[in-house]
């Protein structure tokens, strides 16, 4: 590969680390502010070039396997926590981000076999990309909804007050909701395109279904005004079924026959 | 302030009653499916189901505006009940989202419950219909009388009711058919699947080409006493290319020429020919620290022509053919009253002829790009356009949440 994933990898974890140290360090010495921000935003800007870089050499996006999305996670979930300290001035919801985006690095540099270059004729339609796109947004913005409510979580085990955080994970779960819908339809809208029926009960479909369920249940259990306090718990247990969806449902007996394993294709 | 316990039943129900029901219901259903032996529901073709589901569409919105304020019609259309049918729904899926699908378990427990075969199972439709009544009540109450600020709601409920009512309504009706001809003929048979019979088309098939295009092939390294390739720990394939490298525990390869399409010469070195014909070739150069660099032609081979290998002291460097990049039918559709329609046939570009749809499925696996035949779906589903319509309203809607939710931001300090 011309563009070595490794290099690219380490210089980004290498930014988020520096970054964070600075961002530490930055609550007793204001200065330091802007140069950890730097720091960070450069990391996530690494994994952007670096996708740009590996899109061009691919001559596709690199979006088929999960090798590759987690490539678009780790650029975009950091930004997302950025996004939330810039509007809501929440500083520590970055941190988790950086951290989950170094992780999924770290699965990558540890699985080379993900990066291949060949795509499946089924694959190979103008719904790929807002199919995945609109997904991997929507995982980003539950994935951190799911992180702002784990915390939410804990501020409440020690009776804290936090009006803020808990609306914070409300609407990164609605927006995060509204975009599963899209990606559930948009992929109904290609497998008929592609596989000929709307809805097969593939059991990724079942899965993204399952999802966008549990998140339809938390939307109505809002609106019903139950405790959001016990709700932050629903809400950081969702993420759960959301990566069997993403990940887990490759290993289910039930995925034998299921088009979205793309190992044999 | 003094708390008053509800007590069971008392109005207006909840949670409580909300989830008995449920449970209730699901039973039900699972008894239903274990007393019919695992038969699953009867199913209703068009008209009858088209007018079974308008039926139910007026006493739902009959009732939900005739009952509007009756307890029990209000819980029926309430956030509880919905809430619970969504977690039974959730949790019939879930078992359909893990236990395989489909599957031969006749006779067993399973099959008996219709756990093989959840999505058309009573459990799963008696808790589709109840929702879709809860769903239908919850809307009735927001488009009778009409406001503009109701519109996202409505949009997005009516949406899903229209999508999940049609889709499973009109289920029986779609006609999933797979028509297999070779090339230069034609057919109007078409088999069924899941029946495994055969029926006639009102339409014939004329297969004029069928051809496949690979991605390029792949370098294996073959072990001949282990019977299989080896491959680096990473996995990671090698396609090839002219200027193509790659080296193996001390052995180099260099792809230093490669033919995509070529047939044996008379002194046997490759000549290139047209595609259709001709397979891959590339010609290797081999090294290794101590020996002095070989040149050798690979190629993968047809069923018409036996594969070469270079040989490297045990191992046998091979060239797999690669991956199918894309396949295509070029048909003519005639029907019975004369119409006549050309086109390409490919994967994701089905086309649209005398209210079916063709799609391009497959080809003789065993040969490839040889085959001789092509796989042709043909699919007909009235139900579509209304279907779709639920589609296009629950995005409509979504995207109305979608722009008040980003503006409700402003509102948290």
């Amino acid at each position: 590969m011309i563009v070595d994933f490794n290099t690219a990898a380490i210089t980004a974890i290498a930014f988020w680390a520096t970054g964070s140290l600075l961002g530490l360090f930055a609550r007793r010495t204001p200065v330091l502010k802007l140069p950890a921000l730097i720091l960070s935003f450069a990391g996530s800007l690494v994994m952007v070039c670096f996708i740009g870089l590996y899109w061009s050499l691919l001559d596709r996006p690199p979006l088929r396997t999960l090798g590759e999305t987690r490539l678009w996670y780790a650029a975009l979930i950091p930004l997302v926590g950025f996004l939330v300290e810039y509007r809501w001035k929440i500083t520590w919801l970055k941190y988790y981000c950086m951290g989950l985006a170094v992780f999924f690095l770290v699965i990558n540099m540890n699985h080379p076999e993900v990066f291949d270059k060949t795509l499946m004729p089924a694959l190979q339609s103008p719904w790929f990309i807002p199919h995945v796109v609109v997904y991997l947004i929507g995982y980003v913005m539950l994935a951190a909804s799911s992180v702002t409510a784990l915390h939410n979580v804990f501020l409440q085990l020690r009776s804290k007050e936090n009006v803020a955080g808990e609306s914070v994970s409300h609407y990164l779960a609605l927006l995060g909701f509204v975009l599963l819908s899209f990606g559930l339809i948009f992929g109904a809208l290609w497998a008929k395109e592609a596989w000929g029926h709307y809805w097969t009960w593939d059991p990724k479909e079942t899965w993204a279904f399952l999802s966008w369920l549990a998140y339809l249940g938390y939307l109505h259990a809002y609106r019903y005004k139950i405790d959001q306090g016990k709700l932050q718990w629903y809400l950081a247990l969702s993420f759960l079924v959301l990566l069997v969806c993403w990940f887990g449902v490759n290993y289910l007996p039930s995925a034998q026959n299921s088009v979205h394993t793309y190992t044999n294709g | 302030m003094v708390v008053v316990r509800r007590r069971w039943f008392q109005v207006p129900w909840e949670f409580r009653e909300s989830s008995i029901f449920t449970a209730l219901s699901v039973l039900v259903g699972f008894i239903v499916q274990y007393a019919t032996s695992g038969q699953g529901i009867p199913m209703f073709r068009l008209p009858v189901n088209a007018v079974v589901l308008a039926v139910f569409a007026a006493l739902i919105l009959g009732t939900g505006l005739g009952f509007r304020e009756n307890e029990m019609v209000k819980w029926f259309g309430g956030i509880p009940l919905g809430l619970c049918l969504i977690v039974a729904i959730s949790v019939l899926s879930l078992i359909g989202g893990v236990v395989p699908q489909g599957g031969l378990m006749a006779g067993s427990l399973f099959a008996l419950l219709g756990v093989n075969q959840i999505f058309s199972s009573w459990p799963f439709a008696l808790t589709v219909v109840l929702f879709l009544a809860n769903l239908g009540l919850s809307l009735s109450w927001r488009l009778v009388p009409f406001n503009m600020k109701n519109l996202q709601f409505i949009l997005f409920h009516a949406g899903f009711w229209i999508a999940l009512s049609c889709g499973v309504f009109g289920a029986p009706d779609l006609q999933r058919l797979v028509v297999k001809v070779d090339e230069g003929e034609s057919s109007n048979l078409a088999w069924s699947m899941e029946n495994d019979t055969e029926q006639r088309l009102p339409f014939s098939v004329v297969l004029h080409d069928f051809s496949l295009e690979e991605y390029p092939p792949q370098l294996f390294l073959y072990d001949p006493h282990k019977e299989q390739p080896l491959q680096e720990r990473t996995k990671r394939t090698t396609l090839v290319h002219k200027g193509a490298k790659a080296s193996w525990k001390g052995v180099d390869v260099e792809v230093v020429d490669f033919l995509p399409s070529a047939l044996p010469g008379k002194n046997g070195d490759p000549e290139p020919a047209e595609s259709k014909a001709g397979v891959p070739f590339a010609k290797l150069r081999i090294a290794s620290a101590d020996a002095a660099p070989i040149d050798a032609w690979i190629s993968t081979g047809s069923p018409m022509m036996k594969p070469y290998a270079a040989q490297f002291r045990e191992l046998y460097f091979v060239m797999m053919p690669g991956a199918p990049k894309a396949f295509r039918s070029d048909v003519t559709v005639h029907g019975e009253s004369g119409q006549q329609t050309s086109a390409t046939l490919e994967v994701n570009h089905p086309i649209n002829v005398m209210g079916w749809k063709l799609y391009q499925m497959g080809y003789d696996n065993e040969v490839g790009r040889w085959s001789k035949y092509s796989l042709i779906e043909v699919i007909r589903d009235p139900w579509l356009p209304a279907v779709y319509l639920g589609f296009f309203m629950i995005m409509a809607g979504n995207l109305m949440f979608f722009w008040n939710g980003i503006k409700q931001k402003g509102g948290v300090s």
